[in-house]
Order: C-alpha cells, then sequence, then structure tokens
C-alpha cells in the first residue's frame, strides 16, 4: 500500500473535535476520495498526511515508510491547496520548477522540464505567464503540475475544483483524472462534492463528527449505505422512520410499504430509503400497483433531462426524480426499491 | 464638495509654497509676500557647521533607523504571525504598540532618567538617539507586516512551499521576503519620514554634537526670517529624500530576493 493510515486520532488541543482511529490504505495509481460535511475532519486527515500537523495516535505510512518523525519538505507528497497557493512572485515556469530549484537542479534543465510538464496539462507555450493573468482553470491545471513535478509518492488534493465555476468544474474533474491516471500515483481528494466523489474517485471515504462511517466504491455507496448518514450525504434520498409490521411491510408516516424485510425481526426500528429516480409516476385511471400513494405537488423542478418533484402526501413528502413531462398526482414505490438502513435515526427526510 | 478639496490643498500647500518663496527673498517684513531675490540664505544653511553637523547626523540617524526596524521588525513580525496565539499574541500586539500611545515626551523623559545615571551614562550620544528613533518607529513596521502577512495569506503560501520540498530557509529567502518586499518598502517609507521630522524625543534626548536637524532648525527661526525658510525647505527636501532612498534601499532588496527564486 502506498499511503496508510494506521489507525490515526487526532484532538484539536482545547476541544473535543478531531479526527478518531482513522483507517486507511490507498493503493498506488488508486485514487480515494473522502466526503463530509464541513467539519467532519476530512481536511483535518489531509493535513495531518502533508505533516502540517502531528497524530496524537497511530502512525501514517507513506510507502511503507513512518513519515511521523517527518517535516512536510520530507515527505515527498505533492498537495494542491485549494486556492492552488502559486507564488504570485513567480512565472508559471519557476512556480511549476520550484521543487526542482530546491532540489538544486540547474536552470536550464529545470526550462526544459517546465515544458514538458506545462505540455502535460495542457499548457504549452504559457510558461514565461504571471500566474495572475490566467483563469483559475489553468491555475488549477499549473497547481497540479507543479505538485507532481518532483515525482511525489503520493498527491493530495484539497477541495481542488470548489473554486472553479460550475461548467469549468466538470471538464476539470476528468483533467485531473487523466493526469493522475497518467502519473500513477496513490490520490487522497477531499471534497464536499459528492457528485464529484461519486464521478472521479475509484473508492470513497465517508466521515462523519471524525469518524469513518463507510468507505466502498461510488456505487457501494450510493446503492448500498450504511445508514441514513451515508444515505443522506451521498446522493438524493428519501428518508423515513419506519418499524417492522410484519415480514414484508413496514409502517413509515407516509402509511405502510410492502418492501423485502429481510434481516429485521418484527417490531425493529428502521430507517426506510428510497432514491428518487425508482419512484414511478402513476397514471389516474390506471389500476392500483404496489405502495400506490395519491398527493399534490408543492415543488416541481425542471432540470432538463429530469424533473425532481417534491409530492405531499398525507403524513409527509415524496420526492421524485422523473422524465415524464405530464401532470403527477400520483406515484407507486416498486418494492424493490425500497432499502431498509439500521435504527430510526433519519430526521425527517433530507436530501 | 470640489470647493472644500480645494480650501484643504491650499491650506496644506500655501505653507510650503510661503517658505519656498521665502527663501528665496531678499527681505521681508511686515508684508505679505518678501522682496527681493537672492541665493544667500541657501549659502548661509549651506556653510553654517552647525546645519551641516545635524544635516549628517540625521541621515545617519534615518539609515540607522531604517536599518534596526529590518533587522528587528521582520523577524518580530513575523514571530508574532507564526507564532503567537490568542492571550500572547495580544499582549505582543499591546507592547509593540506602546511607542504610539505613550507620549513621545513621556519616552523621553524616562531615557533622560535612565541614562543620566552613573551606570549608564549614555545621554547625548548618537546611539541612544538613533535607539530612541528605533522605538518610536518600529510599531510601525510590525504592526503594518503583521496585517499584511495575515492579508498575504503567508501561511498558505509556506505550506505549499514546505511540501514542495523548501526548507524554512528556502521558504524564506524565495517566498516569505520577496512576498513582504512591497509591505516593508510601505513601512520603511513611513519610518524615514517620522524619523526625520521627529523633534520632541531628538530635542530632549541628543547630545550636542548629536542634534537631529529639527532640532538645529528651532534656532534658525530666532534669526533672519529668510534663513529659517530655507533651512525649512532642506529639511522638506530631506524628508522626501530619505523616504526615495529607503524606498529605492528596500526595491533593492526586494529585487535581489526575487532573483534568487528565478
Amino acid at each position: 500500500m502506498s499511503l496508510t493510515y494506521d489507525n490515526v486520532s487526532f484532538i484539536y488541543p482545547g476541544s473535543t473535535a478531531g479526527v478518531f482511529d482513522i483507517a486507511l490504505d490507498i493503493a498506488r495509481g488508486e485514487l480515494v476520495a473522502v466526503i463530509g460535511a464541513s467539519g467532519s475532519g476530512k481536511s483535518t486527515i489531509l493535513k495531518l498526511l502533508a505533516g502540517f500537523m502531528q497524530p496524537d495516535a497511530g502512525r501514517i505510512l507513506v510507502e511503507g515508510q513512518d513519515v511521523g518523525p517527518l517535516a512536510p519538505e520530507d515527505r515527498r507528497l505533492g498537495v494542491v491547496f485549494q486556492n492552488y497557493a502559486l507564488f504570485p512572485h513567480m512565472r508559471l515556469w519557476e512556480n511549476i520548477t520550484y521543487p526542482l530549484k530546491v532540489r538544486g537542479i540547474r536552470r536550464a534543465e529545470r526550462r526544459a522540464r517546465a515544458q514538458e510538464m506545462l505540455a502535460r496539462v495542457g499548457m504549452e507555450g504559457r510558461g514565461d505567464d504571471w500566474p495572475t493573468a490566467i483563469s483559475g482553470g489553468q491555475q488549477q491545471r499549473v497547481a497540479l503540475a507543479r505538485a507532481l513535478i518532483f515525482e511525489p509518492r503520493g498527491l493530495l488534493l484539497d477541495e481542488p475544483l470548489s473554486a472553479l465555476d460550475a461548467g469549468l468544474r466538470t471538464s476539470m474533474r476528468d483533467e485531473i483524472r487523466r493526469v493522475q491516471r497518467a502519473a500513477g500515483i496513490a490520490t487522497l481528494l477531499v471534497t464536499h462534492d459528492q457528485e464529484e466523489a461519486l464521478s472521479i474517485a475509484d473508492r470513497i471515504v465517508v466521515m462523519h463528527d471524525g469518524r469513518i462511517i463507510q468507505t466502498g466504491t461510488p456505487q457501494e455507496l450510493y446503492e448500498t449505505p450504511v445508514n441514513a448518514q451515508v444515505a443522506a450525504f451521498v446522493g438524493q434520498s428519501n428518508l423515513w422512520p419506519g418499524t417492522v409490521e410484519q415480514t414484508g411491510r413496514v409502517r413509515t408516516p407516509i402509511g405502510t410499504l410492502a418492501c423485502p424485510t429481510e434481516g429485521y425481526a418484527p417490531g425493529a426500528a428502521v430507517t426506510v430509503l428510497v432514491r428518487p429516480e425508482r419512484i414511478l409516476p402513476a397514471e389516474p385511471e390506471q389500476p392500483p400497483r404496489v405502495n400506490d400513494f395519491r398527493g399534490t405537488v408543492v415543488a416541481d423542478r425542471y432540470l432538463g433531462p429530469v424533473r425532481r418533484i417534491d409530492l405531499s402526501v398525507d403524513g409527509g413528502l415524496i420526492r421524485l426524480e422523473t422524465h415524464a413531462r405530464g401532470a403527477v398526482g400520483r406515484v407507486s414505490i416498486p418494492a424493490e426499491a425500497v432499502r431498509l438502513l439500521p435504527g430510526a435515526d433519519a430526521a425527517g427526510t433530507r436530501s | 464638495m470640489p470647493f472644500i478639496a480645494f480650501a484643504y490643498l491650499l491650506f496644506l500647500a500655501a505653507p510650503v509654497v510661503l517658505l519656498g518663496v521665502g527663501s528665496f527673498g531678499e527681505t521681508w517684513s511686515n508684508t505679505l509676500l518678501p522682496s527681493g531675490f537672492t541665493w544667500r540664505w541657501y549659502a548661509e544653511v549651506a556653510s553654517d557647521p552647525s546645519f551641516r553637523r545635524a544635516f549628517i547626523t540625521s541621515l545617519q540617524v534615518v539609515a540607522f533607523t531604517c536599518a534596526l526596524n529590518v533587522l528587528i521588525g521582520v523577524p518580530l513580525a513575523y514571530a508574532i504571525h507564526a507564532g503567537a496565539r490568542g492571550g500572547v499574541r495580544l499582549a505582543a500586539r499591546l507592547v509593540t504598540l506602546m511607542p504610539v500611545a505613550v507620549p513621545e515626551l513621556v519616552l523621553a523623559f524616562g531615557f533622560i532618567l535612565v541614562f543620566s545615571s552613573d551606570t549608564l551614562p549614555w545621554l547625548g550620544s548618537f546611539w541612544l538617539l538613533a535607539a530612541g528613533h528605533v522605538v518610536l518607529t518600529l510599531p510601525y513596521t510590525v504592526t503594518a507586516l503583521v496585517a499584511d502577512m495575515d492579508q498575504l495569506r503567508l501561511d498558505e503560501y509556506e505550506q505549499a512551499a514546505a511540501t514542495l520540498g523548501a526548507s524554512f530557509a528556502a521558504r524564506m529567502r524565495d517566498v516569505t521576503l520577496p512576498l513582504l518586499q512591497p509591505s516593508l518598502l510601505s513601512a520603511l517609507l513611513t519610518v524615514a519620514a517620522l524619523s526625520i521630522g521627529e523633534f520632541q524625543l531628538s530635542n530632549l534626548v541628543a547630545g550636542f554634537l548629536s542634534r537631529t536637524y529639527p532640532v538645529v532648525l528651532l534656532q534658525a527661526f530666532y534669526g533672519a526670517t529668510g534663513f529659517a525658510c530655507a533651512a525649512t525647505v532642506v529639511l522638506l527636501v530631506l524628508a522626501v529624500a530619505a523616504s526615495l532612498a529607503s524606498g529605492a534601499a528596500a526595491r533593492i532588496g526586494g529585487a535581489r530576493g526575487s532573483g534568487g527564486a528565478a
């Protein structure tokens, strides 16, 4: 394993906040995204790996070496900062080759390496520009080039896309992925944007209150979240508190749902998860299907490919996504679309 | 509004203009403007030994003050910025701001009490005078630098440089000092202007042979008006020159810093 957290804990002095028992392995070439709300500790684990803070317990290993005693400058890890932190008094080629300068490489060779690196991130011929004269997306590329030029043992990306426009963000995701793949480097990406994590990462780590609550592929997290917090954080969701009435039936505030209940005994408290795109609109005069609900539309958001609708029914709200263009007043929830999660800790429906 | 602005500028500029006119006037008594034209007053100021010595002393004090502001102010500001947190930070800021809050006279009387004793008999020496100027001007340098360090997000650049493999010394040379250069430049301009014009402390602490220009200038006003005007114009030129020189010095130092980064 290339980057390893071995049961790492850190508590901010004078508080109870921090990160606890972090265990994580990132293989060479793998991109792992850490997501969580602000204050969940996701930036803290990046700072611990970069060496800006020291863990109170546990070890951090880079290619098997305990980096605890090493200062940031001795860890050989490339970091891309949220605001890129390009040095404003150096030209782009000087920024990119600064890691080579401090390693004593001669100016002529540095210039050549800079050109090569600029080409790799699609910025040929821009070496003599100043950082203030280029766009946010270009600054991002330069920061990436600077973090990779010294062949670091790992790449750390701290909210790398949050400073960009929505449109540019999507294309820069692919760009980061391409450059990271080409470098074949173990990468830790910290983000609050779950969509970014789903689209770019090999694996995702979900953090809450300083702890890892689930690690898995994007599909695993979306399809089989371990609890309501993960379900609420990854993707859109309907979450209802429920009680298993009998095998195959669960009582919820919006009514009793027919659904598989394997693993839960009658009487068990559960959280019911239904993804909005799994809910089907029904024609008004169609014969009733399973889990049939009628209600009134309280919000109808047209997003282009889909509409995101909030349907108010007796006892609560159903959120659905549909391609249907007509009026929606009746929906059915297929039994196989219902997932039960342990505990009734869902605070109503959240997205 | 334009009228107020104009009146204000006139109010600021009129005395300076009158000084300039007066310094070339042959005679000036009980009239609005002087009569006649002469270079005589400037020649007299230039040949007066006490004015010549004071002129040199002022330049030396300014140079020494600016140099010490760089040597003490930069590390001090950096220490406050990087190391001090919470209460320590507040205390450090209060201590550095004290010389601004305390009237210069108080500081001067303190100097007189302490340094006229037999154990520390340094009152009247050049070095004590220069040290006084450093004490008075250092708060401006430190305050300006600390504010700019926070505003520049200096720690982010330093962290970035560290992850790229730069040691503390390399970060200082390539990142911290070049980024601070403009702040240091403007701080030194302020310091030079303050030091040149400083009168209260210098008047009380300077010895007979280490009087600065403003202290000697006071005596000119007991003599001929033209002579006083010419001597004051010289102070004005001196202040502007010192500001420009300290600015140029900082720019050269900064250029060396960023040249090293290239």
